[in-house]
């Protein structure tokens, strides 16, 4: 196991080498600068290349990438023209509100989807299943902003029970956190909900209709026994697989969550940085993001080889 | 359109009952009693590139900065130069020398008392970093001439000094000495005003505490522009940044935040029946102008610009870019202010004349040239207008397109000499500054916004800049409006307002160029 960890983490480096190596060139190619926005609309283009001279950013794109990633490999990624502030200290600071909306919303998605494949699955053909499917569905189509607003009016509006935005630390009030997270961590779950849900079905479906399940029924073992211990610890690897996958759709995700329910989250940072061209915030930002994904899908390995021994043991 | 204008009736008719009933209550005036203590919140869309007050000219940030920073001199509420932590300026009659008394007694955030070494302090940092440093051109030196005054020695005599002094795009506050030396948005941020910063979590909120030690200015009755006697007494006020405008509403619906700086029309008309929520057009709040780029054809040729000029619709365009918030007026100062150059030009305004400017194409010689409007996507009064403009413009002939871009690719294109013919921009602090801020970005030395600098608008920039007296200056702002409806550089399309939303137990609240939340106070 530990061997298979290190190949892993090993395999990883030249994955955020081209993801770093990649932002630089998109930012590169991204018209404009920070300057506009620093100058205004009444700055004069001298005003705007001194200020472009003092960042740094009038120098040749080979200077500027040789000097990222040596900082880089020192563990510095940049310091924010906008935020005044090195970027790892800004982006470890938004990273626990992204974390725990995507976190939530990952357990919520993955635990209404599967108690809906699952019903759907062993209900096959009946109203019970149509119905899990229809709901399935209609997570996947509904608009993630669209929902957000709906549940706002609806929680925070007309009954009052949960806030309409914001964000509260969880080591300030856990309860509040708890509250404030609520209904962020619904809206993006609700599409992978659905994936989710499909998955299970599909996957469950197939095992379901495998021999030694109709042995272990025909033995008389419990029902519940059947489904949860031996038909969807089999079925997990491709849900797994599809958890792992939409890890990288919540994280995304998040960017319109955080907007719609104001969390200062990494998305918003982000973004923000996109609009005003805070090219340090970009880069540190995206290049954080991608180890989170990067790790995630380690994690989705190791639990490949926990359902799948054969993987584990490289069979 | 007859929809739009019965949108814009019903908010009208909404706003003007509000107004009457908050009227008839600030009538009874004093029979109000204030309320001391609670905490308000205050909503805006952006996040403030920074809180040190000097290096932005942001007016997310001006929300938040003008309630804890002060300046030497600020505009009152007739925006003319009032002093602030000044006692008053004595300037020479040659108008080489300014001294500044300073009042005494007035305290920092840290506890410390505020001398003349602070203000020279700031001001020479103001210099280094200040966003718009230029302002402090014509002062060759600043010299201490006392515990509580300072001297400027002018390079020249500049009439309109005091005027740019006072300017709050980016505001010369005064800081303690001990932050002078600091970078650009690193100082302790602290100031003199009423309110200092407690909690600042970037793309979340900043919140402000009552100043407990704050030196209140005695010499008026109550608030006055950015000056005046300024009373805190909420206990806190957190500014919290809800980028998507639902989210503002609902959370104004549910109580959670007490005032926004903008809301949506059609979220206003929902909520102009409940009484829990005031709604108040903060008007006029902006120029909306087109400015078009005099170095490349078609727009190179005066005839063709008249064209542009006279084709357009300005009423339809403004209802729909702003929602219906707008004012017609064809000036380049608001109606009624000092330097308001009257009718001039009117003649132009808002034609819809699409015989002339078929009469005028043809003469131009336009042979069915791209005509390149460049837009954003960041601020939608910006893009709506483009969209219109291009409509009415095709229904003379003129081959417009649209080229739109996030808002910093639109800032940089511009900036460059080609690619583009015309471009929708909302001027916002620049009118409330006066001519001055106006006019400078239509002339040298910076670069025009129309590209090519026009040598009698130069001049007439200088006499506006040296007119000794108001009348001359008026004068000179009379001839600038003159030749702007000569050469056709830019088009003036109408002012936009804000419309504004409070709930109802916030009570003294007055829309203005910022949310002044000293002399607010919650009801219940």
């Amino acid at each position: 196991m530990t061997r298979f960890l290190i190949t892993r983490i090993l395999s990883a480096v030249p994955v955020l080498l081209v993801v770093s190596l990649v932002t630089f060139l998109l930012i590169w190619l991204v018209p404009g600068d920070i300057s506009a926005e620093l100058g205004g609309t009444d700055a004069t283009p001298e005003e705007l290349e001194a200020i472009r001279r003092r960042l740094g950013l009038d120098r040749p794109l080979w200077e500027r990438a040789l000097a990222w990633y040596g900082d880089l490999f020192r563990g510095d990624l940049g310091y924010s023209y906008l935020l005044q502030r090195p970027v790892l200290d800004a982006v470890l600071e938004r990273l626990p509100v992204t974390l725990s909306l995507a976190g939530l919303a990952l357990v919520l998605a993955t635990v209404m989807g599967l108690m809906l494949g699952i019903l759907a699955a062993v209900r096959h053909n009946t109203l019970a299943d149509q119905g899990a499917m229809v709901t399935a569905l209609i997570g996947l189509s509904i608009p993630d902003f669209w929902f957000g607003i709906v549940l706002i009016i609806l929680f925070g509006v007309w009954l009052g029970w949960l806030p309409t935005g914001g964000f509260v630390a969880l080591t300030d009030d856990p309860l509040g956190w708890a509250r404030s997270m609520t209904l962020p961590a619904m809206t993006l779950a609700l599409t992978q909900m659905g994936v989710i849900a499909r998955m299970t079905r599909s996957s469950m479906l197939d095992v379901l209709g495998q021999d030694y399940v109709r042995t272990a029924r025909a033995k008389g073992m419990p029902r519940g026994t059947v489904v949860f211990r031996h038909a969807l610890r089999n079925a997990m690897v491709p849900i797994v697989t599809v958890v792992g996958v939409l890890t990288g759709i919540l994280l995304s995700g998040a960017v319109v969550i955080e907007t719609v329910f104001s969390l200062p989250g990494v998305g918003r940072l982000i973004v923000g940085a996109i609009q005003r061209r805070d090219f340090p915030i970009i880069q540190g930002g995206l290049l954080v993001t991608a180890c989170v994904f990067v790790f995630v899908n380690i994690i989705v390995d190791m639990l490949y080889g926990w359902f799948d021994p054969r993987v584990r043991d490289g069979r | 359109m007859r929809r739009l204008d019965l949108i814009g009736t019903g908010l009208r008719v909404a706003v003007a009952s509000g107004a009457l009933a908050l009227g008839a209550v600030l009538s009874s005036g004093t029979a109000m009693a204030q309320v001391m203590g609670g905490t308000a919140v205050f909503v805006q869309g952006s996040n403030p590139p920074s809180l040190d007050a000097m290096v932005t000219s942001s007016q997310a940030s001006r929300n938040i900065n003008m309630n804890v920073y002060e300046t030497l001199y600020g505009f009152s509420d007739a925006i003319q130069p009032i002093p602030i932590l000044a006692e008053g300026v004595e300037i020479s009659a040659d108008g080489l020398t300014y001294v500044f008394t300073l009042r005494q007694g007035v305290k920092f955030h840290n506890g410390k008392e505020m001398t003349a070494r602070d203000v020279k302090a700031s001001l020479e940092r103001y210099r280094k970093v200040g966003a718009t440093a230029n302002l402090l051109a014509p002062v060759r030196e600043i010299e201490i001439t006392g515990d509580h005054e300072v001297t400027f020695h002018m390079v020249t005599a500049t009439p309109t000094f005091l005027e740019a002094f006072a300017s709050p795009r980016a505001p010369a506050v005064i800081i303690p000495e001990e932050d002078a030396e600091a970078e650009a948005g690193k100082t302790s941020l602290i100031g003199t005003g009423p309110y200092r910063i407690v909690e600042y979590v970037p793309d979340s909120h900043v919140t402000i505490e009552k100043f407990a030690d704050y030196s209140q200015d005695t010499r008026q009755e109550g608030p006055d522009g950015f000056g005046g006697r300024k009373t805190a007494y909420l206990d806190t006020v957190t500014f919290r940044i809800i980028p998507e405008p639902g989210a503002q509403v609902a959370a104004l619906e549910a109580g959670e935040v007490h005032i926004l700086e903008q809301i949506p029309v059609p979220a206003a008309r929902r909520l102009e029946s409940n009484p829990d929520i005031v709604l108040e057009e903060n008007m006029p709040w902006a120029f909306s102008v087109f400015i078009m780029n005099l170095n490349v054809p078609p727009t190179d040729n005066v005839k063709f610009r008249e064209a542009v000029q006279v084709a357009l619709n300005m009423e339809e365009i403004m209802a729909i870019a702003s929602e219906g918030i707008f004012q017609l007026n064809h000036g380049w100062q608001y109606p009624g202010t000092t330097y308001d150059a009257g009718d001039i030009g009117a003649q132009y305004y808002n034609l819809a004349d699409a015989d002339r400017a078929k009469a005028l194409l043809a003469e131009a010689g336009y042979g069915g040239e791209e005509f390149v409007i460049l837009t954003d996507s960041n601020i939608p009064q910006h893009n709506k207008a483009a969209v219109v403009i291009a409509e009415q413009l095709k229904a003379v002939g003129i081959n417009a397109t649209i080229n739109m871009v996030d808002w910093p690719t639109a800032l940089n294109l511009r900036l460059q000499d080609t690619g583009w013919n015309g471009w929708t921009l909302q001027m916002g602090i620049e009118p409330y500054l006066g001519p001055v801020g106006v006019v400078a970005t239509l002339t040298s030395p910076a670069r025009p916004h129309f590209v090519v600098p026009d040598a009698a608008l130069d001049a007439l920039y200088q006499e506006l800049i040296s007119g000794p007296t108001v009348a001359d200056r008026q004068e000179a702002m009379r001839k600038i409006q003159t030749r702007l409806y000569e050469i056709f550089g830019i088009v003036k399309l109408g002012d936009s307002g804000l419309m504004t939303a409070r709930r109802a137990n916030v009570k003294g609240y007055v829309p203005f160029r910022f949310p002044r939340v000293h002399d607010i106070w919650l009801e219940n």
